[in-house]
């Protein structure tokens, strides 16, 4: 197993390179990156009742409060499968594809990286994104959340294994959630 | 110009102002929206006494909730005493809504219960006077719970009207209903609250053109080949395939082309085609034939058979609003069953569908072009079909092929006359030429 520091340096390149792909456009070189038994979940966040018998606690406040994601029986924004992805990805490419066709410019920070959990065949890894969005005819958004990835170790690297894309959203003021995030 | 020219005798033409203008958008509420049964919730969201959830008529936030006696109260989510929201959550159980200022407190069913500061004072407020305000009428269909702020409505049966017959082709198929499953998705659009509602109501003919990168030729073949596009009632509307007798129940079922059955394999297969393979018994031949595609109910309610969706258009202005939509699944589906259903909703539609990422852009750009200015002598041409549709034989209202755009020449002609009503004669709209 390689050192921690080495073991962290590996997995933000791994980003760095994932979110080059993404805003190059390069979405098939960046499918070639996700797993086909991939889970690509984003949580529906709601605005959640206080409990009153958790007064005093973490847990009256906590995330997992607001979300509705793959487990529970609410309706996530997305639940998703490699046959998704593939027609989003496929969809980049077509000319009638018309909500893109100016394409969007994205640029997005991949940040906090951090690896919380390795054994030597998988990963758990949390990092945060903001990600500035223009879309031609129309204004510009920025985007903020979260990702808690399952990464799979390959040869040359990893592979997404699951990944659940928690967005910081009140109102969803954006024009699509269905970006690759 | 006038009110009555913002859409012309025949509803070929609807004028550009009638999108945009706040003069107009203010008639709508006055016309419209304080007349019309809107559409709240559903009786699977609020199963317990204590049980709530948010909702909005119009601009208006609304508290739609089961009381302790077990019947359904909407009241407008503003306290009494200086009008701040009493209920912050969207959807929760609780005994009490607690107003944050200077804690008032009310049930669930809208009625005063506490005024802390009374203790100190002499003469005591009428608690039964200082009550939420409520909405005057609350009627079910179905389990589809819509208020009114009108007291002398028609009774929301007879609003419906014919609809239901379109309406029950979906909700009787089912043993035990539907299921709204967890809370609205709200995504603000920078659109007028019309468009979406209208494509909805009858515009499937977008579908082969905006959505040709997703949707397949096959699946347009078969709507040009036996769709239909009926207005039981202007301002209502449904679209459906009318499948030939002898069709497989395979090529019928509810629920088969949205993602989450595609993927799902034999398990959602199977329930879906004992679901179909009861229809006929349970709706009748025609309806069991009926393969639903887009409903719209007057002003603002919309239905995706499919992709099985409910959703809202809730103005927010002229320029903006906010799209609410929910999964709907089988009541009694299994826990994993309803899990790959609700993304026959959620991989399509809502925020982050691959397909209504699409229409959002369309409806965007539709505002931006209908706020130009120098072109309000060019009104919208809606005369798709004008005169063909016609009464038929076996189905209520007037029917014609999806193309015909009559679903939105009668949704606009009542939408005038709803104008009418409540302007002016005389009142003009600024035209920039």
């Amino acid at each position: 197993m390689s050192s921690r520091l080495e073991r962290q340096y590996a997995v933000e390149q791994f980003y760095f390179n994932e979110a080059r792909l993404l805003d190059g456009r390069q979405y098939r070189q960046w499918l070639s990156l996700v797993c086909e038994t991939i889970s690509y979940v984003m949580p529906a966040r709601v605005n959640a009742l206080v409990d009153n018998r958790q007064r005093g606690e973490e847990s009256m406040i906590a995330i997992e409060n607001e979300l509705e994601d793959g487990n529970s029986m609410g309706c996530p924004i997305r639940e998703e499968s490699y046959a998704h992805l593939f027609v989003r990805v496929d969809r980049a490419y077509k000319i009638n594809s018309w909500a893109d066709n100016p394409p969007a410019r994205t640029r997005r920070i991949i940040g906090n990286i951090e690896v919380l959990k390795d054994t030597d065949k998988s990963l758990s890894v949390s990092s945060n994104f903001h990600l500035f969005f223009a879309r031609p005819g129309s204004d510009n958004f920025i985007y903020s959340g979260q990702r808690n990835d399952q990464l799979l170790v390959v040869n040359d690297g990893f592979k997404i294994a699951a990944r659940e894309v928690i967005m910081d959203y009140a109102n969803i003021d954006v024009p699509t959630l269905g970006l690759i995030f | 110009m006038k009110i009555s020219d913002l859409v012309s005798d025949d509803a070929a033409y609807v004028s550009r102002k009638a999108w945009t203008d706040q003069r107009v958008y203010e008639l709508e509420k006055k016309g419209i929206f304080a007349k019309a049964w809107l559409f709240l919730g559903h009786e699977s969201q609020i199963k317990k006494p204590g049980d709530f959830v948010q909702a909005y008529m119009c601009e208006t936030p609304i508290i739609l909730a089961r009381g302790e006696d077990n019947k359904i109260y909407a009241n407008i989510n503003s306290c009494s005493h200086r009008g701040l929201p009493v209920c912050r959550a969207d959807h929760g159980n609780t005994k009490r809504f607690l107003c944050p200022y200077h804690n008032w407190s009310y049930k669930v069913d809208g009625s005063l219960v506490a005024i802390p500061q009374e203790k100190m004072l002499k003469t005591k407020p009428d608690k039964s006077l200082l009550g939420l305000k409520s909405v005057p009428r609350v009627e079910s269909w179905r389990g589809m719970i819509f208020g009114c702020f009108d007291e002398s409505v028609e009774p929301l049966e007879s609003y419906l009207g014919d609809m239901r017959f379109y309406l029950d082709a979906f909700f009787e198929r089912f043993n035990s209903g539907i299921e709204f499953i967890g809370a609205p998705h709200r995504w603000t659009i920078n659109a007028n609250w019309k468009l979406p509602m209208e494509n909805q109501l009858g515009d499937v003919n977008h579908g082969p053109f905006l959505h040709s990168a997703v949707i397949p030729a096959e699946a347009n073949e078969e709507i040009f080949a036996v769709g239909l596009s009926a207005v039981p009632k202007p301002g209502h509307g449904a679209t459906f395939r009318l499948m030939p007798e002898g069709t497989p129940d395979a090529q019928i079922a509810w629920g088969m082309e949205g993602m989450g059955a595609i993927l799902g394999g034999p398990e959602i297969e199977e329930y879906l085609f004992e679901i179909q393979a009861k229809s006929a018994e349970r709706v009748g031949d025609i309806r069991s034939r009926m393969k639903g595609l887009t409903y719209g109910v007057y002003p603002n309610l919309s239905f995706l058979w499919s992709n099985t969706s409910f959703k809202v258009s809730h103005p927010r202005g002229p320029n903006k609003v906010e799209y609410w939509s929910w999964g709907v699944v089988p009541a009694d589906a299994p826990d994993a069953i309803k899990k790959v259903l609700r993304t026959n909703y959620s991989s399509f539609f809502g925020p982050g569908g691959i397909l209504e990422q699409e229409d959002s852009e369309a409806w965007m750009q539709q505002y931006i072009g209908s706020n130009i200015d120098f072109a309000d002598d060019k009104p919208y041409f809606y005369g798709l079909g004008l005169g063909e549709e016609k009464a038929h034989s076996e189905l209520p209202g007037m029917v014609s092929v999806t193309a015909n755009e009559y679903y939105a020449r009668a949704f606009f002609t009542r939408w005038r006359t709803a104008l009418e009503a409540v302007a002016d004669p005389s009142e003009l709209i600024a035209c920039s030429n």
